[in-house]
């Protein structure tokens, strides 16, 4: 697909913002949506619009066959061995605060403890402290080194009889680089301690396969790959799933409900409790089928290289910027780039920029003890989806210096 | 030039930039020019709670006249807070808090301010105006006090506490209780109150169990809260279990809040 078929699908990318073109670069907060996923959410809420699961009409059974079916795509999207180890949430932030909560009740006790990274976003870390305050465990964190690569080497020395799990990031969301979850995954699983990996950022850019990485657990959001906001997706293994207990109590989560005990429904739905946000889940269909679309187009893959080199070579270069997460090796860096300017303040960068036209990030990113670790208040953050263009990324060079040259 | 002549010129100044990015580039050139802010008073009670980039502010009253010293690790924030000096330092702490900070509207800031910042800048009118306020209230105490220095309270004395002790209960009612969500004082937590000639402030409390895990933070959120009140000098907090506090403490508002029956005749404990 050429860049200007895929622009033509995303109709928020046509406007401006005081009175210039809008350039999207804050993608890793949440991505644009197509047409496809629009037209989706406006047809299911026009007329299949019932609750699923429930009632034994027309329209609640279109409905539940729009929701079902989309956890078979899930489920394909994933290449999970079943359906039935995918579970609909709110968000990434909700499977892990899920993960956290119920298989921290069924396995993690007084002193146990759990792995995390440094480079964690807020939200795989949380989860984790909560638990280890409701059950007196201990959080253990794994470090990076000054490039921003994992200190996988240490993991195995940072593992202990009582490590019960360990949560990791696919790629981080301020560093860009593809952790090597594979490896982590294989010492975790040598030490017999399941693996959750925190995929928010790591299912849009390359094909995930969690029966390849054999992970136990695997979180992501809907929004984040073009589809509506306020759905997510937890995978676990189906042992797992079934050895865990509910998360939430309530409709359609159980078998038969009586005062002297509940016996609760087969995975997953033993985990959607409630009425769930069944006009936007479908919409995954549609974006998960473009995201797949963008995965495989090599003219995708062409361009998205094309600016992460060109970007890697500009911020590197330039003596007044200091890039975290530079990658070696054979390390993958996705277009997602974070930065601090000597001498210039991130939110100035950004405010300034923003009137530009330009939507960047700036701040801690929700990853404070990144920001920690490397010593500073904050960073600016710019990332790509495939529909920037280099002449995106190009604009975004000559703002930033022109922003630059305003503030020092 | 007067205030209002001042807040003119600053809202003419802004009206010659049409491109915001222009009006930008004023602001930093602001910053940059903005006097030096000594180091050792970067200090974490000089900072502004609210700003997402860090902006300390301080002040000293010279014959009768505020002047505000500010810096920020960000330059445009640093410029708008020159621009809150540049108006603002000078004046009388009266002529302050009577004032209404209108012209940051008027010259569009806030709206143009993404929220997180726009935010920040309110944080920086409400210190500079609780400032004003606490700094008119002292010398409004120190005149009513005279040159009396004893610790005799006199009947001006306790008239000029009056109104002191309604800010005191407001400011306890901003405090609330970490799992009823009731403030502290409608829950009868406060057994006494004490304004001294100083207007220092003495208060003895308790928690509805003694086993609170959250009572040191509730404590400081207190005290704080007390502080801030303008004209308030100190205060000081004593915990006690003597008598142990249960339902019937509650105020009737407390009552109503948390729709508890009034013939009620068991007053046993809130867990």
């Amino acid at each position: 697909m050429t860049v200007e078929e895929i622009r033509s699908q995303f109709p928020a990318l046509a406007q401006q913002v005081y009175g210039k073109p809008l350039v999207y670069l804050d993608n890793a907060a949440t991505a644009q949506r197509p047409l496809a996923v629009l037209e989706k959410e406006r047809t299911l809420a026009s007329t299949v619009n019932a609750n699923i699961h429930r009632a034994v009409h027309k329209l609640a059974a279109d409905a539940t066959e729009e929701y079902e079916r989309t956890r078979e795509l899930v489920a394909d999207f994933l290449n999970a061995e079943s359906p039935k180890e995918i579970v609909f949430t709110s968000g990434t932030t909700m499977s892990i605060n899920l993960v956290a909560s119920c298989f921290g009740e069924a396995f993690i006790g007084e002193g146990d403890e759990i792995i995390v990274s440094v480079a964690e976003h807020h939200s795989n870390i949380v989860p984790w402290q909560l638990l280890c305050q409701r059950k007196k465990a201990v959080l253990k964190v794994l470090e990076i080194d000054e490039f921003g690569g994992l200190q996988v080497e240490s993991l195995q020395k940072l593992i202990s009889q009582r490590t019960k799990i360990i949560a990791i990031s696919h790629i981080s969301n301020v560093l860009g680089l593809v952790n090597p979850v594979q490896e982590i995954i294989r010492i975790a699983h040598h030490n017999d301690i399941p693996v959750l990996v925190d995929g928010a950022q790591g299912s849009i850019h390359a094909k995930v396969d969690v029966q390849e990485l054999d992970c136990d657990f695997y979180a992501f959001s809907g929004h984040k790959v073009y589809g509506a906001t306020g759905t997510g997706v937890l995978y676990g293994k189906k042992k797992w799933l079934e050895a865990m207990p509910p998360y939430m109590g309530g409709g359609e989560m159980i078998e038969t409900v009586r005062f002297s005990g509940t016996t609760y429904a087969p995975v997953p739905g033993k985990f959607e409790a409630g009425t769930q946000n069944f006009n936007a889940v479908p919409t995954l269909q549609e974006a998960l089928r473009l995201a797949r679309q963008f995965q495989e187009d090599p003219e995708v893959a062409q361009r998205e290289w094309a600016i992460t080199h060109y970007l890697l070579e500009t911020l590197t270069t330039d003596p007044r910027i200091h890039l975290y997460g530079v990658p070696r090796g054979t390390q993958v860096k996705v277009p997602l780039f974070s930065f601090t300017v000597e001498g210039a303040h991130h939110e100035d960068l950004a405010l300034i920029l923003d009137k530009m036209g330009i939507a960047a990030r700036s701040g801690q990113m929700c990853a404070e003890p990144l920001m920690d670790h490397f010593g500073v208040t904050g960073m600016l953050r710019i990332s790509f989806a495939p529909y920037n263009t280099m002449e995106e990324a190009e604009y975004f060079v000559k703002s930033l210096n022109k922003a630059i040259s305003m503030l020092i | 030039m007067t205030l209002e002549e001042k807040k003119q010129a600053v809202i003419e100044e802004f009206s010659m930039y049409d491109e915001w990015l222009d009006k930008y580039e004023y602001l930093i050139e602001l910053g940059k020019a903005l006097e030096a802010y000594p180091e050792e008073k970067k200090t974490e009670e000089k900072l502004i709670k609210g700003c997402q980039s860090r902006v300390w502010l301080d002040y000293e009253l010279k014959d009768g006249k505020l002047y505000f010293r500010a810096d920020s690790d960000a330059i445009i924030t640093k410029g708008i807070i020159s621009l809150l000096i540049s108006v603002y330092s000078g004046r009388t702490p009266a002529e302050i808090a009577a004032d209404d900070f209108g012209f940051i509207d008027q010259i569009g800031l806030k709206e143009n301010l993404s929220p997180t910042r726009a935010n920040g800048l309110v944080s920086m009118i409400d210190t500079i105006k609780w400032v004003a306020n606490d700094t008119a209230a002292k010398e409004q105490m120190a005149g009513q006090a005279g040159h009396d220095d004893k610790a005799v309270l006199t009947a001006e004395d306790v008239a000029a506490l009056q109104p002191l002790y309604a800010d005191v209960i407001l400011a306890l009612k901003q405090v609330y209780d970490p799992e009823i969500p009731v403030n502290i004082y409608d829950l009868g937590l406060i057994y006494e109150l004490n304004i001294d000639k100083d207007r220092k402030v003495s208060i003895v409390m308790t928690f509805t169990a003694p086993n609170c895990p959250m009572a040191d933070d509730v404590m400081h959120e207190v005290e704080d809260s007390v502080k801030r009140v303008p004209g308030v000098t100190g205060c000081s907090i004593e915990l006690t279990f003597e008598p142990v506090w249960d339902r019937s403490m509650l105020s009737e508002e407390a009552r109503v809040d948390l729709g508890l029956d009034y013939e009620e005749d068991d007053y046993g404990k809130l867990s």
